[in-house]
Order: C-alpha cells, then sequence, then structure tokens
C-alpha cells in the first residue's frame, strides 16, 4: 500500500492553471523532496495533498483511503503538515506549542493521557529542545522556533508528514540540523514530502525528487538520477555546473557567472 | 524527566470518573482571585448609595437579618441592579474574548464591529413603533444577528481578514447607529427618556423581568462555549496550523461568531451597549492568565468585574443624580483604547 498517491490532479486560481495534469505514487518511509523553480505550483500542490485547499480535478489517496472520506480530525492523525510560515500565538510557552500537536488525538473528556506526556516527551528530545521548554516560544532565533515546530508535527505523531520549505529561512547551519532531524523522521518509518527550494540539499538529503515547471511533472524519481545539467538547465532557464561533492558525492549545484556564458551579455545587465 | 512529564508545567490534572482534564493552573487562581473581587464588589455595591448603611447592616441583610427599610433597599432597589450589571458584564466579558481570539485582533469585539449598533437599533425600533409599552428585550439579539450576518457577507474568512472584518464592522456600526438615530429623532422628545438612557447603557432600571430570561438563555449558551473552548484557541495559530490539527475551521469560525453575538447581543439586552467592557476583560484576563490562548471563563469574570466597580463609580460619583453607567466605562475604555493603539505603534515603529 501507498503511503501517498496523487492522480491527475488539477488547480487553478482564477482561472489561471498552477497545476495540470500531477500524479505520483510514495511508498511508505521514503523522503520525497519537491523542486521547482518560484510558482512552478509546488505549495499549491502540498496544501492541496493536506487538505489546505480544497480538490478541483483530480483524487488524492493516503494510506489506502480518499482524502475526501476522512474527517479533518482523522486526516490529522495520520498526515501532519507545516505551512512555509507557520503563525506563532503570543504568549504560549515552548513546551505548549509542543503539547498542541496532541489534540487532533485529544478529547473534551480526555485532555491529557501518558499516551499524549510519552509523544510530547519524545519530540521534544528528538528536537533538542529541553534547554528552552520553558522558553517564550514567540522569543525563539529562526532556527529554534523551526525545531518548535517540528517537534510539534512529530508529537502528532502520524506516519505522514508534509513540510512546506521548512529550511529556506535558515543558515546553513540550522538548515543541515533540520534536514538531519527529517531524515530520522524517515529512518523511524514515516514518509515525509518536503518542498525545498536548495537543490544541493534537496539532492543530498531526498531518496526520490518531484521536479515541477509550469504546474506539470518534469521528472521524477531517485534524487541523483534526477538532478542532470539538462533537467536543472531546463527548470530555472540558466546554465549550471553539477559538481559531485568530496565525501559522499551528493551533487552540489553551482550556476555559471554571466561572464562565462557562452550566449552575449544582454544590454539591460549593465550597473 | 519523564514523571515531570507525565504533568505539564503550569496545569493540574484532573480525573472525574472517565474524563482526564487538564487544568491550566494560573487561569484558576486568577479566576478565585476575581470571584473575591467580584464578592466584595457587590458588597460594596449593596452599602454605597442614597440611604446611609453600612457594610455590616449591609451583610447583615443580605444573610436575612435586616430592618423592612433595610431589606428594601437591598433586595427590591440595589440586587436587582448589582444583579443586572453582573450577568451583562459576564456576557460581554466572554463575547468580546470569542470574537477577539476568532479574529485574532484585539480591537475585533461586538462593540467595535457594529453588532451592539445593530441590537440597539432593533431595539429603537420595537420600542417606538411595534411593542409599545413593553420593553423589547428580545429584539436585541434579532438586530445583532442581523448586523453580523450583514457583516458576515462582506467578510467571510474573520481569521485571515481581520482588518477587514474589524472595518467592515466599523462601517456597519455608522449605519446602524445612524439609521436607530434616525428612528429616535422621528419621535417626540419625551418618548424618548428612557430609550436615550438604555442606548447609553443604564442599569438603573434593571428589573428581573427581563434578567431572568436573559440569564436562561446565556446559562443554556454556556454548553456550546464550553465545547468551543478548546478548539477555539487553536485558531490563535492560524488557519494552517488549526486545521493541520484537525479542526473543520470555517465551521468552527462561524458557530464561534453566532455564538459570541447572540451572547454579546443578550449582554446588551439587558443594560443597552455598554462599550469597551469586551475589549477590556479579555485584555484583562490573558495579562492574568499568562499563558493561555482563550481565557473565556475569566474573561467573563473580568467583564462582571469592570462593570460593576464601573456601576457602583458611576452610583457613588453622581449621587444623587443618575448617570448612565455606559459613560463611565466609555471614559475608562476611551482611555484604554488610546493606551493599546499607541502601544501597537510603538512596537510596529
Amino acid at each position: 500500500m501507498y503511503a501517498l498517491r496523487a492522480r491527475n490532479l488539477r488547480y487553478a486560481y482564477q482561472d489561471k492553471p498552477v497545476l495540470d495534469d500531477v500524479g505520483f505514487d510514495i511508498e511508505p518511509g521514503r523522503l520525497v523532496g519537491i523542486v521547482g523553480p518560484n510558482g512552478s505550483g509546488k505549495s499549491t500542490l502540498l496544501k492541496l495533498l493536506a487538505r489546505q485547499l480544497p480538490l478541483q480535478g483530480g483524487e488524492v489517496e493516503v494510506a489506502g483511503q480518499a482524502l475526501g472520506r476522512y474527517s479533518m480530525k482523522a486526516l490529522a492523525r495520520v498526515m501532519a503538515f507545516l505551512p512555509q510560515r507557520p503563525v506563532m500565538a503570543d504568549g504560549i510557552r515552548v513546551e505548549q506549542l509542543v503539547q498542541y500537536g496532541r489534540h487532533p488525538h485529544q478529547g473534551w473528556f480526555q485532555q491529557w493521557s501518558e499516551e499524549d506526556a510519552r509523544q510530547v516527551a519524545r519530540a521534544r528530545d528528538a528536537m533538542g529542545l529541553a534547554p528552552f521548554w520553558q522558553r517564550s516560544a514567540s522569543s525563539l532565533s529562526g532556527g529554534q522556533a523551526q525545531r518548535a515546530w517540528l517537534a510539534m508535527i512529530l508529537a502528532q505523531n502520524t506516519p505522514l508528514i508534509l513540510l512546506d520549505e521548512p529550511t529556506s529561512a535558515l543558515d546553513i547551519g540550522h538548515q543541515a540540523e533540520v534536514m538531519e532531524a527529517v531524515h530520522r523522521m524517515t529512518a523511524e518509518g514515516r514518509t515525509v514530502l518536503i518542498v525545498i527550494h536548495d537543490l544541493g540539499v534537496a539532492a543530498r538529503y531526498c531518496d526520490e525528487l518531484i521536479a515541477l515547471a509550469d504546474g506539470r511533472i518534469q521528472a521524477i524519481g531517485p534524487a541523483r538520477e534526477v538532478m542532470t545539467k539538462a533537467l536543472v538547465d531546463r527548470l530555472y532557464d540558466t546554465d549550471v555546473d553539477i559538481l559531485s561533492a568530496p565525501g559522499d558525492g551528493a551533487p552540489v549545484i553551482v550556476p555559471r557567472r554571466a561572464a562565462t556564458l557562452s550566449r552575449p551579455l544582454e544590454e539591460d545587465s549593465t550597473p | 524527566m519523564k514523571t515531570s512529564l507525565l504533568q505539564p508545567a503550569g496545569t493540574w490534572r484532573l480525573t472525574l470518573g472517565p474524563a482526564r482534564l487538564l487544568l491550566h493552573r494560573r487561569t484558576w487562581l486568577m479566576g478565585l482571585l476575581m470571584l473575591a473581587a467580584l464578592v466584595a464588589l457587590v458588597l460594596a455595591a449593596a452599602t454605597l448609595g442614597s440611604g446611609r448603611m453600612t457594610a455590616h447592616e449591609a451583610l447583615l441583610t443580605l444573610l436575612g437579618q435586616g430592618s423592612r427599610l433595610q431589606e428594601i433597599m437591598v433586595f427590591r432597589i440595589r440586587l436587582p441592579r448589582i444583579a443586572a450589571v453582573i450577568v451583562a458584564g459576564l456576557a460581554m466579558g466572554i463575547a468580546g474574548c470569542m470574537i477577539q481570539t476568532l479574529v485574532r485582533n484585539r480591537l475585533a469585539t461586538p462593540d467595535m464591529v457594529g453588532v451592539n449598533e445593530g441590537a440597539s437599533f432593533a431595539v429603537i425600533v420595537f420600542s417606538l413603533y411595534l411593542t409599545v409599552g413593553s420593553w423589547p428585550w428580545w429584539a436585541s439579539p434579532l438586530g445583532a444577528v442581523l448586523s453580523a450576518a450583514a457583516l458576515f457577507a462582506f467578510c467571510r474568512r474573520p481569521g485571515e481578514q481581520g482588518y477587514l472584518f474589524i472595518v467592515v464592522g466599523i462601517a456597519l456600526g455608522e449605519l446602524f447607529g445612524a439609521l436607530g438615530d434616525f428612528a429616535m429623532s422621528t419621535q417626540p422628545l419625551v418618548h424618548l427618556g428612557s430609550i436615550y438612557l438604555w442606548t447609553m447603557g443604564h442599569f438603573a432600571d434593571a428589573s428581573y423581568q427581563t434578567l431572568l430570561p436573559v440569564s436562561l438563555a446565556l446559562l443554556a449558551l454556556c454548553v456550546p462555549m464550553a465545547l468551543l473552548a478548546r478548539p477555539l484557541a487553536l485558531l490563535r495559530f492560524g488557519e494552517a496550523t488549526a486545521r493541520n490539527l484537525g479542526l473543520e475551521v470555517p465551521r468552527l469560525q462561524f458557530l464561534a461568531l453566532a455564538l459570541a453575538i447572540l451572547v454579546a447581543a443578550l449582554g446588551t439586552a439587558i443594560g443597552g451597549p455598554v462599550l469597551f467592557i469586551a475589549m477590556a476583560a479579555p485584555i484583562l484576563a490573558s495579562w492574568l492568565a499568562r499563558d493561555n490562548l482563550a481565557p473565556l471563563w475569566l474573561s467573563a469574570l473580568c467583564g462582571a468585574v469592570l462593570l460593576l466597580g464601573s456601576d457602583t463609580l458611576v452610583r457613588v460619583l453622581a449621587q444623587p443624580e443618575e448617570i448612565p453607567t455606559g459613560i463611565m466605562t466609555r471614559l475608562l475604555g476611551g482611555l484604554l483604547l488610546l493606551f493599546l493603539l499607541l502601544k501597537d505603534r510603538r512596537q510596529t515603529d
């Protein structure tokens, strides 16, 4: 059984097509990256899968069951979604933020269980939040806040996790930290679908990549096979070199400078 | 480490039969404090006023050991007013907290978004033209629902469009306010005395006749409010996170807004549209409870304390005249609003 399937997804925003005939199958336990240029429909795709936007055409199946057949609460127990810029409520402590991740498992008569306590403790330790556990959540730095949000998602304890650019606002140190944490999630058997801007990060950490441009899938498959010079040049309309990282040989994408391009400089590029 | 986590910091776990409840400790402690403040205020309000009486005598009278005159003064004159003020304050406090949480903006309260004006308009029209002689308290929720429906038609997503919600609400408030004034101006002045006082927020004529049905309706609405309290708090994280945590966001917003409007309108029905209690009470409650995202019940208590405080102050200051309570709350509330806006401006500068 697939963790997530999409068939013929279409989406238009105010008559402007955003996604066109997008479909894929994702096996359990994989870390799958969605890459593509700005405006290619990456975030829209993730929001459709997370039921943050209504489906206009096509089908989504989560763990073998159609998305529409889940209640919101039941869905929140099998799939967690972290938006690109989540809103932090003022005044709460980090501990409380992570505890709210347990909400889908609770009810009015079951506001706190031992399982809740276990999952919250696990999420705290997995994200290394103990040093600022009682700090105000809105006082955290960017990297700390992102870890706190990921801990909330982890406390939700879902087999499927969707993350929308969790590393885009972070420096490379925190980027690596977050990606290692995401990778550990899949090592526990969870399936993670992640929108990433940075191709190098995507190629290094993801098992598979889905490359989107103009709302269509341009390539899909194992990360190192998908990440070719031809594809990257076409996706981003630029000219790149792909190097191989010392150590693990992961692809490193380096755009060429304008001066070394074969095509002549355009007039508007003069200062 | 693990055992400390079984009990989240700052909470009490309560096991009631099959129910496992998690109580926010500081909210409950502050609730007790506010309850004590309210009791003290009730005693003060029963003591102070035109006929002379000491606090001791007032207490004895409340316990059934006063003279005939004292009993009339306390039970017939002061207590109905005190009870009316408390119920109105509770309703305004909780309604304000619900709308502020829903819209994620402290300025979004029933009196800022035109709901009070809608309620006043309906009461004015009914009392002047349709139900001459009896007091149409029930018109208040009708008018409030009417104006809220208009507001909702213009702004379908109050959580994401908080600014639009407030601005449209202010415009609607002006519109309904003007219509109400227009309706009043068609009548000879001598007929307008009591309705004018009511539109200013006035509790001197409060009676159990209005208070009883309003209180029963509010009591019934407490059940859905208790059910909505937990999910409502999650709306403070915005729609995306609320949805991720399993909430049916549009339905929750609609229910919470409808409930808040009804509660606010019932509160208004008692003594008229008293301004700013609905704004000040949740702010005070959030400040007291510190890290509680939607302290509904504490906010209700704060509303009662603030309104009874204002009403008692008005009675003492204006003696032997009567000043509408709403004038005092507007005075204090205007200062609060100014303070909030200037403080926000400093933060964004």
